[in-house]
């Protein structure tokens, strides 16, 4: 079902698999990207091979919430400093587009700006995308590295082959495994955000949230497809 | 604000302090109606056909907005701040959903306006669990009438005669928006194991209603409603009492007391501004209490006087007593036949179309737990949330095309059954003052204590292989892990939002706190109107008849107002 089950498991860059494409930047104005610098550097010059991100999930600095009583019918934008480091965000970037590239008229992740949600994402200081942040912070941050042990660069500035071969990796590790882990929230927080735009309404195929004067029920095309159901299902 | 003369006092602006409002307001009374939250007008502040994207977190629950960032509930939830409650040592969980907002929770509930039936006003005659009403079906039966009218209810239908499930008389209710593609499925599964599927009463507006906008058949009720198709306290109650010239809100009124006079007569309350913190009172010919079960339980309590030493209207300790919830649970299933299904628009008219009541009155003995459920199904292709991912199997890592055409396949094909039970009430549950904690304005705060019994985990267990069974009828199967053991599966104290019964009415001051009329025993110009008043709490969800029962109350007390019974 997945092309990852199928293929080998790539250890060099596939040369047919097109160059690293320009930077993501971010579709809003950023806070404080940088404010965890000094968290990641301190982890990289103990050369862990596990990275932990401690201060990521006591959630310090304390940011605040949108509050008991946020304005509901056009919502500001979340109030939270956010935390990924230009390097975690270009990650973000290519492994959004690696899940859901362009396809056909459908836009690619990025183009959503998908990226920008993560973080924001895993900057709330809720305890539910708390947990995300250990989890993703840490996994972009394996990226890296795995990245740099392999092939000497950065996770973002490696080749698309290179970057499939990591992210394939991910995919087919072991269920509950830290990567596996990492692949199907990354995957779900993706998938979420994409799909609640307008363009991903398109894509699944969301054709409500438009005012009408009365609800006519299924079409005839719809109860056909149920009485083929009823039918196979003996009922 | 004392230098007003006021007829009567309203704590409590929701389904209970609304309908006395309107009523008294439009009995020619002179009403002064004190709301803890603040205001809130839902014509402005409503996110009608917002999308996800357009919130913090594409909109998903948060400790500051649990049930989503678009929850139309304002300054609340399972906790509001500076407003504490505790659960008592040894007891079972139990949460207290609490608004601070004009309207209270009818701004955000989920619009199932189900009338109660006959038996569940006689419960105990009938097989000699819990307590009986001091009326009948009978005697609620025109006040349904009337607040179907009022409020704008759909689900009308030919007659059934189900047993306990009323049918509404001709011109009470409105025709449903017709079954969708996922009522149409799961009605032939239930219809095959010979279980009736019947319209939802639902608390919307969807044809034609004087005075009254139709609904839009899109976008959440959950959110409230700008054009107000939907019943809330603030857009259908309320305006209209105001439009009587008779009424006056004063909103972040937290009211903690009622005081008394030398003759014990109910002479007003004091309550805290919760913005500025300054105490204030207010005084009146009548009080009427509609805080909220728990809430009204709480003011009672902390009106201590000689007369009253364990609180008003508390001589034979009933206040707080038999805390009731609804018995609930869900289990969501996949369904391969809904696949591929071509792109309809499900949003539909915000409330269920269609729902199962409970159908073993005469299999009890069999099925080995005395009351039953219904059951509320939602599904469809409604506007994808952030667990869109839930639709992948656990073994799937699909990505790019692949990801695309799963997410499209099967969009839409999942159904969750949810079921409503009826709760006996038992000694176990109940709230009374916490002994030490109190709130940031130095009023003691609620303990709750919770039980559930065998009847309501052996009926939560029951929920459970009925949705296994009509899943595996229709094709389908259960997602994530779904845990069988009703103790287990079944919901938290509190956590169906239906808490009701700590103030019950009866035919004694023995074994109750209010009359029929929500007359306190005690305190004959002292009023309940919320859901503390209700002596038992069946499947049917609360709101359709605190609404009723408070309209009828109100009746009663403008009437003894008129004959000058109150002065």
């Amino acid at each position: 079902m997945s092309p990852s089950k199928s293929k080998p498991l790539k250890t060099e860059p596939d040369p047919k698999v097109a160059a690293p494409q320009e930077p993501y930047v971010e579709k809003v104005d950023r806070r404080s990207a940088m404010a965890w610098v000094g968290v990641v550097g301190a982890v990289l010059a103990g050369g862990a091979g596990v990275v932990v991100y401690g201060e990521y999930r006591e959630g310090r600095p304390k940011a605040k919430g949108y509050g008991t009583d946020p304005k509901l019918a056009k919502p500001e934008k979340a109030p939270w400093p956010r935390i990924m480091t230009a390097a975690q965000l270009q990650a973000a970037a290519l492994f959004a587009d690696y899940i859901l590239p362009a396809s056909g008229s459908a836009p690619a992740a990025t183009a959503l700006g998908i990226p920008d949600f993560l973080n924001e994402w895993v900057s709330a200081p809720y305890p539910d995308q708390m947990k995300d942040r250990a989890i993703l912070l840490d996994g972009l941050e394996g990226l890296r590295i795995s990245s740099q042990r392999r092939w000497g660069v950065d996770f973002a500035a490696a080749s698309a082959g290179q970057r499939q071969a990591l992210l394939q990796a991910l995919a087919a590790a072991k269920p509950k495994t830290t990567a596996h882990t990492f692949f199907r929230r990354m995957r779900a927080l993706v998938v979420g955000a994409y799909y609640t735009t307008p363009q991903g309404f398109k894509d699944i195929g969301y054709i409500g949230n438009v005012p009408r004067t009365s609800d006519p029920g299924p079409s005839e095309e719809v109860k056909a497809h149920l009485e083929r159901a009823f039918q196979k299902l003996g009922l | 604000m004392t230098a007003e003369p006021y007829d009567v006092i309203i704590v409590g602006s929701g389904a209970g302090g609304g309908m006395s409002a309107y009523h008294l307001t439009k009995s020619g009374l002179k009403v002064l109606l004190l709301e803890a939250g603040r205001d809130y007008d839902p014509r402005i502040e409503t996110p009608m056909f917002n999308t996800n994207a357009e919130a913090p977190l594409r909109g998903v629950g948060t400790p500051d907005k649990p049930f989503g960032f678009y929850d139309a509930t304002v300054d609340g939830g399972w906790q509001v701040p500076n407003e504490p409650y505790t659960v008592a040592e040894g007891s079972d969980p139990f949460i207290w959903w609490r608004p601070r907002m004009l309207g209270g929770r009818t701004n955000h509930w989920g619009r199932i306006a189900l009338r109660f039936g006959p038996m569940d006003f006689k419960p105990r005659s009938r097989d000699g669990l819990g307590y009986d009403w001091p009326i009948t079906y009978d005697d609620m039966a025109p006040w349904y009438d009337k607040t179907e009218r009022l409020i704008g209810v759909s689900g009308a239908y030919p007659p059934q005669s189900l047993t306990n499930t009323p049918d509404s008389p001709d011109g009470c209710l409105m025709a449903s928006a017709p079954p969708r593609a996922f009522e149409l499925f799961y009605g032939r599964a239930f219809k095959a194991m010979g279980i009736p599927v019947i319209p939802m009463h639902g608390a919307v507006v969807t044809g034609q209603m004087e005075g009254r906008n139709t609904c839009l058949f899109a976008t959440p009720c959950g959110r409230g409603c700008a054009i107000g198709a939907n019943f809330q306290s603030t857009t259908v109650l309320l305006p209209p009492a105001m439009a009587t010239g008779n009424l006056t809100i004063r909103t972040n009124a937290l009211v903690y007391e009622v005081e008394l006079d030398r003759s014990g007569k109910a002479k007003g309350v004091n309550f805290v501004d919760r913005k500025t913190g300054e105490h204030h009172s207010a005084s009146a010919k009548a009080v009427v209490l509609a805080a909220g079960s728990g809430e009204t339980a709480r003011i009672l309590l902390n009106s201590k006087s000689a007369k009253f030493p364990d609180g008003l209207s508390n001589t034979h300790g009933m206040v707080g007593r038999y805390l009731m919830d609804s018995v609930g649970l869900g289990v969501t299933g996949q369904f391969p036949e809904l696949e591929n299904l071509p792109p309809t628009n499900d949003d539909g008219q915000g409330t269920e179309h269609t729902y199962i009541p409970w159908w073993g009155y005469d299999k009890h003995k069999a099925l080995g737990f005395p009351r039953g459920y219904h059951i509320e199904i939602g599904g469809g292709r409604g506007m994808p949330s952030m667990s869109v991912a839930r639709l992948l199997e656990e073994g799937d890592v699909s990505v790019g095309d692949d990801l695309r055409a799963t997410l499209r396949r099967k969009y839409g094909s999942t159904i969750g059954f949810n079921g409503r039970g009826e709760m006996i009430p038992n000694d176990d549950c109940y709230c009374e003052l916490d002994p030490g904690v109190k709130d940031k304005w130095g009023v003691p705060v609620l303990r709750f204590h919770w039980k559930w019994g065998e009847s309501e985990t052996k009926q939560a267990a029951h929920m459970v292989s009925t949705f296994l069974e009509v899943i595996d009828k229709l094709g389908g199967k259960p997602l994530g892990k779904v845990e069988r053991d009703g103790r287990k599966a079944i919901s938290k104290g509190g956590e169906m939002i239906h808490e009701v019964g700590t103030a019950r009415m009866g035919a004694s001051d023995r074994d109750s706190v209010v009359n029929q009329y929500g007359q306190s025993w005690g305190v004959p110009n002292l009023f309940v109107t919320d859901g503390a008043v209700l002596v038992s709490s069946p499947d049917k969800n609360p709101t359709l008849s605190i609404i009723a029962l408070a309209w009828r109350s109100s009746d009663h007390l403008a009437t003894l107002a008129k004959q000058g019974a109150l002065s």
